[in-house]
């Protein structure tokens, strides 16, 4: 009897006592949510957070969600869930700059400059932000830069003077002339590529061009007119080439140079996250 | 009633026969090679005319791959290759261009300094030197940064 008595009462104190965690509950949705998104699970943070407005609107958790998929830079969701906040909701600002960020990186440029000086005019918090990435873009079209105290009015000291360099080469880029190039590799052979800043292949070129000229010259000196022709013709060659190699050689040159130009440009709009705002849901 | 047996038998013997599988081929052992495939001694050998020039060039080049290069190994230190490039260049562009170019590359092969800090890389020993950086169309330059390694 008494073994009875005291398993029924381990059996109603364990009934008492258990856990009563309902993690179906919208609150403790929101707080997974909130750890997977933290923990930049954003995937499974955008599936909890959509459990959760199923039940409650928020604007933050909206919000959430759309930053999510920007930080997953999947930009097309980012922009629609973005661009679904209104007039009334917390994160409007927020979200406006968000857009225009998604917008650059989507690469609509149409677009992105309206709604860029829409929000420049609206005056909101944001509007300097806004200024600042339409300003930087502008250095990666071909579009005409503004007077240097207009286009760096929006930017802190720091950012300017980093900038103040892409401005100079915006404006004067260090590019080689193919022509010059061409006209040197014909006056001396190699002289086009050392120009280009191919040392190697300029000095190589020249050694070739010479030795080979020589060696005809010498031929020819000593009646040896088979030998001479052949190594006429490759010295003609190499010559050509020569020429040639120094306009494709300038050509690259300047590739490079736009290369680095817009490589410079886009790690520092990274670097500044394209000037959204930082974000304290994680503290 | 025996003569019945004997033509049932046969008939099976006959549909085994002509049902059975004959595709062996599938259970047989094969010749898997494990050896990594080097893209760079892929060589056109055929002698398909794409251009008039191929009519002279091809022949040409299929005779070095065949009797020297080949022989020799794969040595050009580039991708595509010096001949290769002097067959691509010609077709991308004309006999007397695609000359001139391959005059330029085979400088380029001849100097061996600063390699490294010039070109992309190609598979484990080979730097990267597409033609549509030399034939001076600026809209065929497509800068690629020293150090990359490509995948083609």
């Amino acid at each position: 009897m008494k073994t009875k008595i005291f398993l029924i009462l381990i059996v109603v104190c364990s009934s008492i006592y258990s856990q009563r965690i309902d993690f179906n509950l919208p609150q403790n949705i929101k707080l997974f949510a909130d750890f997977l998104f933290c923990e930049k699970d954003y995937l499974r943070a955008i599936e909890e957070y959509g459990k959760y407005l199923e039940v409650i609107d928020n604007d933050t958790v909206k919000f959430k969600i759309a930053l999510s998929y920007s930080l997953m830079n999947d930009q097309l969701n980012a922009l629609q869930e973005f661009s679904s906040a209104n007039n009334s909701s917390t994160f409007y600002e927020q979200s406006s700059i968000e857009i225009l960020k998604s917008l650059y990186l989507l690469k609509y440029d149409s677009t992105f400059y309206v709604f860029g000086n829409d929000l420049i005019n609206s005056k909101s918090q944001f509007s300097t932000n806004a200024q600042k990435l339409l300003n930087t873009s502008i250095f990666l079209t071909e579009k005409g830069l503004p007077d240097k105290n207009i286009f760096f009015k929006p930017f802190e000291s720091e950012e300017k003077l980093f900038l103040e360099k892409f401005y100079d080469q915006k404006l004067n880029p260090p590019y080689k002339s193919e022509t010059a190039a061409g006209i040197f590799s014909a006056i001396i052979p190699g002289s086009g590529k050392i120009y280009t800043e191919d040392y190697g292949d300029g000095i190589t070129a020249f050694i070739l061009s010479g030795l080979l000229t020589y060696l005809a010259y010498t031929n020819f000196e000593h009646n040896h007119p088979t030998r001479a022709w052949i190594f006429t013709a490759l010295g003609a060659g190499f010559y050509a080439g020569n020429v040639y190699g120094s306009i494709a050689s300038a050509q690259i040159f300047n590739a490079k140079v736009n290369f680095d130009f817009e490589n410079g440009i886009r790690l520092f709009l990274e670097d500044k996250d394209y000037f959204s705002p930082t974000y304290d849901f994680c503290k | 009633m025996q003569r019945k047996k004997y033509l049932l038998t046969v008939i099976l013997l006959m549909t085994v026969t002509v049902n059975s599988q004959t595709d062996w081929v599938r259970w047989e052992k094969s010749d898997v090679s494990y050896q990594i495939k080097d893209n760079y001694l892929d060589r056109e050998y055929d002698l398909s005319i794409k251009s008039a020039s191929d009519i002279i060039v091809k022949p040409v080049i299929n005779a070095y791959w065949f009797f020297i290069s080949d022989v020799d190994g794969a040595n050009c230190p580039f991708q595509p290759s010096c001949s290769s490039f002097l067959v691509q260049s010609i077709r991308e562009t004309n006999p007397f261009q695609g000359v001139v170019m391959f005059f330029d590359r085979f400088t380029r092969d001849t100097n061996v300094f600063g390699r490294d800090e010039h070109y992309p890389k190609y598979g484990k020993r080979h730097f990267y030197d597409p033609i549509t950086l030399y034939t001076l169309d600026t809209n065929k330059i497509k800068f690629i940064p020293a150090n990359t390694f490509i995948n083609e």
